[in-house]
């Protein structure tokens, strides 16, 4: 038998008969921000407020400026929501987009034209996604255990590549395309701006309108009913850190090019950072719930909030102490919402 | 603490509820509802799934505060603060999500926070596993109080749960669908042990969709309709249509309904269906298409396994074919690319995606079905739902609701549904009416003679034998991993039946099914 889906089924007990087209109930469309009300609130709040009291902070200039200086962390974001909607954590991320910056720069300097260079940290990153995914989704390994093993791995690769030395890509041919990539603007709109749009895009694309970004959120939903239901579950949970993987190599492509060089020493606080940003933006850490629409704000969010501090001139040491609050409040303030605190209780009765 | 004396009818009522009101925003839950429950009595407390019956009795455990109204114990008005004030008097809610801690021993649950001390405060372990020992033994549940309580059965851990409550001093034991999850004879085990609780003068306040139990045990009953109080009738006195009549409001007619089908070919043909954990023993079964196989057991006798094996879901050997052609068997993916579909017996657990929409739950089913160049066509799945609201007959305002707000009728309505959809030849449906409230269960057993009308066969693995004898063309009866007995027609009695699945039969009618 085929999985045909149109086959019609026998008149319904008690219900009217289905006629075909016609007669659907009004539907409330669901937006994909939907469960970032307050994120929205807030954000436009800080924006508000932050307009007032800096003039430099609505100019073009530094609205650009927020949008690229968070690009790496909203690249690495969109892969940790895939992953945290699966129901799953990488906490390999950061270190994946270092070893995969490193395999850029290791690339470029030893000669590889830009294509061969770009190519091959997409593959590193490619490969990167397998290993996780194969050990959680075909050995079984907790994915606790296997992305803190693998940071703890490409954390030390990275310094190893180099002898722990940054690789400067400047001075190089090969470099230049890349350079552009992450400077040039066209008519004032910068190139990386435009890329990040067409990623959020994609990502949005793949999560709400494929069967795999279904399967996702069944998974993180409940993985034996996703199974009982035909859905493949090891393959979509591989599929899902391969998505992990490759948004490490793209952040790692970004950082170089705006470094012009490779760095290899992780910034300790990008990890926290990019999953903050993913629970802020509504994606629930119990996974099934959540949307790359709210990672976008809540990397945005952060992002705001960062570039206030530093137009107000207040110490960058604080910014740790901020993001953790807002962390916090964020979340409090979600998990508020869905036990009915501030929202009419649906009617369950029974 | 059970010094009231049930026969003297003068002393206050334990429980009185008097008046109570409950509304949360957008629903009145309660209206002005009285009842009195006296010591030693077994109260029903009945009505469909959102009647208020929960309401009610998280009123009476202190869960929720009325609106209007009061309770009065031992004819005392009290107003209780929350679930711990509510057990200071005596009053302890078992419902059927147990609230057991999985990883601690048996002795540690009975006497989760109120662990006997030593004089020097420590816990007392060996008074502590001499106390849990007795209780144990009261009730004559076979379990050391050592063993990790995760590693029990559900029936098992149901007990312990009633043995907390009876250590604890219990007065009024609130039960909401304890014996849902529950087999046949664990639930008739657990009803016992509320028959010797009710003796010693415990009150107990049931809620239950099986009307066999309540006949076996209560002496009231209360109907609930639309969280207003419709009567207080006895039982058994009251005939079961009456009562049903006062619940749902109208004449169901015949519960179970009838079909007009010829049986057709063989569709399924399973040989030497074995599982690797050795539960499923080498069994054989075949059936026609418009056929309704029935299968009947104890938990523990192999029925379920039966039913994960044809599915896919467990590691099994044997050959399976639909139409002549073989099944592969190693995942439920290639189960239902073959024509067999199936549904689990526990609905939360293995069914439900709870965090998402009634309109995902209904199109997990269908996402290979509902996507063209590895798009989903969002316009087609969208009809498809709508349609499969109104055929299917869910109630909910939107397909966008999240499923755990739809009661357990509407959501397994959504659960048989999108395997319905599917149109395949063969479906495995596992204790399909679990938890679900009279209603819902008549309108789920006219889907199922709908799909075998249809040409489908279906493999009915049920704990609740009426439901057998009323919706079974053949009843095949497992005990002890295989199938010990076949009842087909005039044969197919409840005492024959059940003897077969308790001792395995009274001698083997010629070998039925296995080799």
């Amino acid at each position: 038998m085929s999985n045909s889906v149109t086959r019609e089924v026998p008149a319904p007990p008690g219900a009217t008969p289905a006629s075909a087209g016609g007669g659907a109930a009004p539907r409330r469309r669901r937006l994909s921000l939907g469960g970032s009300a307050g994120i929205v609130a807030g954000l436009v709040i800080l924006c508000g407020y932050l307009a007032i009291t800096q003039p430099i902070f609505l100019t073009w200039g530094n609205i650009t400026n927020i949008v690229l200086s968070n690009s790496v962390i909203l690249l690495l974001a969109i892969g940790a929501t895939f992953v945290i909607i699966a129901g799953g954590i990488d906490l390999s991320a950061a270190s994946a987009g270092t070893a995969c910056a490193m395999v850029l720069g290791l690339g470029l300097s030893s000669g590889l034209g830009a294509v061969t260079a770009l190519l091959l940290t997409l593959l590193a990153g490619l490969l990167i996604g397998v290993v996780n995914g194969a050990l959680i989704s075909y050995l079984r390994i907790s994915f606790l255990v296997v992305t803190l093993g693998t940071l703890s791995i490409l954390e030390s690769i990275a310094l190893v590549s180099n002898q722990g030395t940054t690789i400067s890509v400047f001075e190089l041919e090969a470099f230049q395309g890349v350079y552009h990539f992450t400077l040039d603007r066209i008519g004032g709109v910068p190139i990386l701006m435009i890329f990040d749009v067409v990623v959020v895009a994609a990502a949005v694309l793949i999560l709400r309108y494929t069967p795999f970004g279904r399967s996702v959120f069944a998974i993180g939903s409940n993985p034996e009913a996703a199974r009982l239901n035909g859905i493949n579950v090891a393959l979509t949970m591989l599929g899902v850190y391969v998505i992990a993987g490759l948004a490490a190599a793209l952040a790692g492509i970004v950082q170089v090019g705006r470094l012009t060089a490779a760095s290899p020493a992780v910034d300790s606080t990008l990890l926290l950072t990019v999953i903050a940003a993913v629970l802020i933006g509504g994606t629930a850490y119990t996974g099934g719930e959540g949307g790359v629409g709210g990672t976008v704000l809540g990397v945005l969010f952060l992002g705001v909030i960062q570039n206030g501090l530093t137009l107000s001139e207040v110490s960058t040491f604080w910014r740790g102490t901020v993001n953790g609050l807002v962390l916090i409040v964020a979340v409090a303030l979600g998990v508020a919402r869905h036990s009915g605190l501030f929202r009419r209780r649906k009617g369950k009765v029974s | 603490m059970v010094g009231t004396d049930p026969d003297n009818e003068s002393a206050p009522p334990l429980l009185s509820v008097r008046g109570v009101s409950k509304s949360f925003p957008g629903v009145r839950a309660l209206h002005d509802v009285t009842l009195t429950v006296r010591a030693g009595e077994v109260h029903a407390l009945t009505g469909e799934n959102g009647s208020g019956k929960s309401t009610l009795s998280k009123v009476i455990g202190g869960v929720h505060k009325p609106d209007a109204g009061h309770l009065e114990i031992d004819g005392v008005r009290r107003s209780l603060t929350g679930p711990a004030d509510a057990l200071r008097h005596g009053i302890v809610m078992i419902s059927q999500e147990l609230t057991l801690a999985p990883t601690l021993s048996v002795a540690e649950n009975i006497y989760l926070g109120r662990a006997p001390r030593t004089r020097w405060g420590a816990v007392d372990w060996a008074a502590m596993r001499r106390a849990a020992r007795t209780v144990l033994d009261d009730l004559s549940v076979h379990v050391d109080e050592t063993d990790r309580v995760g590693d029990l059965s559900v029936e098992l851990q149901q007990e312990i749960e009633i043995a907390r409550a009876v250590s604890s001093d219990a007065r009024l034991l609130i039960l909401d669908e304890a014996t849902s999850s529950l087999s046949e004879a664990a639930a008739a085990r657990l009803l016992e042990l509320i028959a010797e609780q009710s003796a010693r003068g415990i009150a107990v306040l049931m809620i239950s969709h099986r009307m066999p139990e309540l006949y076996a045990c209560a002496t009231t009953a209360t109907v609930l309709r639309d969280g207003s109080l419709v009567a207080t009738v006895p039982l058994p006195e009251t005939p079961e249509p009456e009562l049903v009549r006062l619940m749902v409001g109208r004449e169901l007619g015949d519960y179970y309904g009838e079909r007009e089908v010829e049986l057709g070919e063989v569709v399924l043909e399973a040989r030497e269906l074995a599982t690797d954990d050795g539960a499923l023993r080498p069994t054989s079964l075949t059936v026609r298409r418009g056929e309704i196989v029935g299968v009947a057991g104890l938990v523990g006798s192999g029925k379920a396994e039966l039913g994960l094996a044809l599915a896919g879901a467990v590691a099994a050997q044997g050959s399976v074919q639909v139409n002549g052609e073989r099944v592969g068997l190693s995942s439920p993916r290639k189960a239902l690319a073959s024509g067999i579909a199936f549904v689990p017996d526990d609905r939360k657990r293995s069914a439900l995606l709870p965090v998402r929409s009634v309109a995902e739950n209904f199109a997990v089913s269908w996402l290979g079905g509902l996507s063209r160049f590895g798009l989903l066509r969002v316009r087609d799945e969208r009809r498809q739902v709508d349609r499969a609201i109104r055929t299917y007959g869910v109630v909910t305002s939107s397909a966008a609701n999240r499923i755990s707000h739809l009661s357990g009728g509407n959501q397994q309505k959504v659960v048989l549904g999108r395997v319905f959809d599917l149109g395949c030849d063969v479906y495995v449906l596992s204790e399909p009416t679990r938890g679900v409230d009279v209603g819902a269960k008549s309108d789920i057993y006219r889907l199922l003679h709908g799909i075998v009308e249809k040409g489908a066969a279906v493999i009915l693995i049920s704990s609740e034998l009426p439901e057998l004898l009323g919706m079974c063309d053949r009843i095949v009866v497992f005990f002890e991993g295989e199938i010990r007995g076949e009842f087909a027609g005039e044969e197919m009695e409840e005492t024959r039946i059940a003897e077969v699945a308790v001792s395995g039969g009274p001698s083997l009618p010629a070998a039925p099914g296995t080799a």
